[in-house]
């Protein structure tokens, strides 16, 4: 599937993660994290894994990360995924 | 509870919060949002296009989370209006505040802090890279609003004092002539030296972020604030990036906001180890041609006397079908920058 219109779920609080889907040509993920330097790498993992769970390959993913723990991102990221419905 | 503020009473409740808070309530916002609790309001803030402002928080309730929840909310909404990428002006002992929100810092000058979400900066920095030659290189940057002989003269001399010249023409769409026209005039016209190369400012230079004063004709505090954090912006953030040691601007006769812009320039820019340049204005008649000459020729309904302050390609311009619509706004219409 690919991303067909802008969607986004979380928060900016401590823990959370803000995530924004939008229509893309490809798949782009833009990671910003207040712990970046340490666990981007696993961040863009955990993103990786659930774009590919729901067969996305289009979209453009934009985190903005305060350091939640994996399955906060999954839940985040599936929840903007299914408020973007899907084509 | 978070919600959108509307409704007379619930923005007066929210003006004597903000303004409890020290800061100035403006009207001119897309939304308002506040937090209750039990009822009252413990903070506040508003969303402008991809501007948010006027972020209050009670005194007791710094430090935590309300910070958070506030921003989201502000977030979400101008996510949803089209805006990706975000700008705060608030005061430097905020900064990290912000940043813990992943917003990240553009210029910090004294009273007043700019930051951004999202890669914006780098991204724009990243894209005009391969326009980017070594050398000691110059800038100006103009809004062309239109491009005139005084814009060609300032271009011709800054070229000669430049291994490379960057005219950055302003982005932002608040001027009679659209940016596409302004652009496409200052490229045209100055494609004849070779090296002059033109690019926009996106929102990083004379912008609604960095200087809303310029467009609404304030010379106060607030107004010489946002002119040092441009100031700063450029120099800090964007002159290493072209490799640019020299900013040139022309010497302003008529209007007091350029004139106190450039007094800053002079003060600010030097301090990060870019050089100021004043060039005086080229004359005819006995008095400066400046872009705002053109257009008040152009209310006159003046098509021969504007046309003698500009470039043939601009000339060429002001014939054409668009350029017509340009001047039948102009002829019923009020003032701007140039």
């Amino acid at each position: 599937m690919t991303v067909s219109k802008k969607a986004q779920a979380g928060t900016m609080q401590s823990s959370d993660v803000m995530v924004f889907v939008e229509p893309a040509p490809g798949l782009v993920i833009e990671i910003e994290s207040t712990v970046k330097r340490q666990f981007e790498h696993l961040i863009r993992a955990k993103l990786e894994q659930v774009l590919r769970d729901h067969g996305v390959t289009a979209g453009r993913v934009r985190v903005s990360d305060r350091g939640a723990l994996d399955y906060a991102i999954e839940a985040r990221l599936e929840t903007a995924l299914l408020r973007a419905g899907r084509t | 509870m978070v919600a959108q503020i509307l409704g007379r009473a619930e923005t007066e409740r929210a003006r004597a919060f903000v303004e409890a808070q020290g800061l100035a309530f403006e009207t001119g916002f897309d939304e308002l949002v506040g937090v209750y609790e039990r009822d009252a309001l413990v903070a506040a803030g508003a969303r402008a296009g991809d501007l948010l402002k006027m972020i209050a928080l009670a005194p007791e309730q710094r430090g935590g989370a309300l910070l958070g929840t506030l921003v989201t909310e502000l977030v979400a909404l101008g996510y949803a209006a089209g805006h990706a990428a975000l700008f705060v002006v608030t005061r430097p002992e905020h900064v990290t505040s912000f940043e813990r929100l992943n917003f990240a810092l553009l210029a910090s000058h004294g009273r007043a802090a700019l930051l951004e979400s999202g890669h914006g900066l780098a991204g724009y920095l990243a894209a005009h890279r391969p326009l980017v030659r070594p050398g000691t290189n110059g800038a100006v940057v103009v809004n062309c609003n239109p491009f005139t002989l005084g814009h060609r003269h300032l271009v011709e001399q800054a070229a000669r004092a430049a291994d490379t010249l960057y005219v950055f023409v302003v982005r932002e769409d608040r001027s009679q002539f659209p940016f596409p026209v302004r652009m496409a005039l200052v490229r045209e016209g100055t494609k004849d030296l070779s090296n002059v190369r033109v690019l926009d400012t996106s929102r990083y230079a004379v912008s609604a972020i960095t200087f809303p004063a310029y467009f609404l004709k304030a010379t106060d505090d607030v107004a010489e604030i946002q002119m040092e954090l441009d100031a700063v912006l450029f120099a800090e953030g964007i002159a290493p990036s072209f490799g640019v040691r020299r900013r040139f601007f022309g010497t302003e006769p008529a209007c007091a906001t350029t004139r106190a812009y450039n007094a800053v320039l002079k003060r600010v820019l030097p301090r990060f180890g870019v050089e100021a340049c004043e060039i005086p204005r080229l004359e005819t008649g006995g008095a400066a041609i400046s872009a705002s000459r053109v257009r008040d020729a152009l209310r006159r309904g003046d098509l021969a006397g504007a046309s003698a302050l500009v470039p043939e390609v601009t000339k060429a311009f002001l014939a054409s079908k668009d350029g017509a619509e340009v001047r039948r706004r102009l002829l019923g219409g009020g003032g701007s920058h140039g």
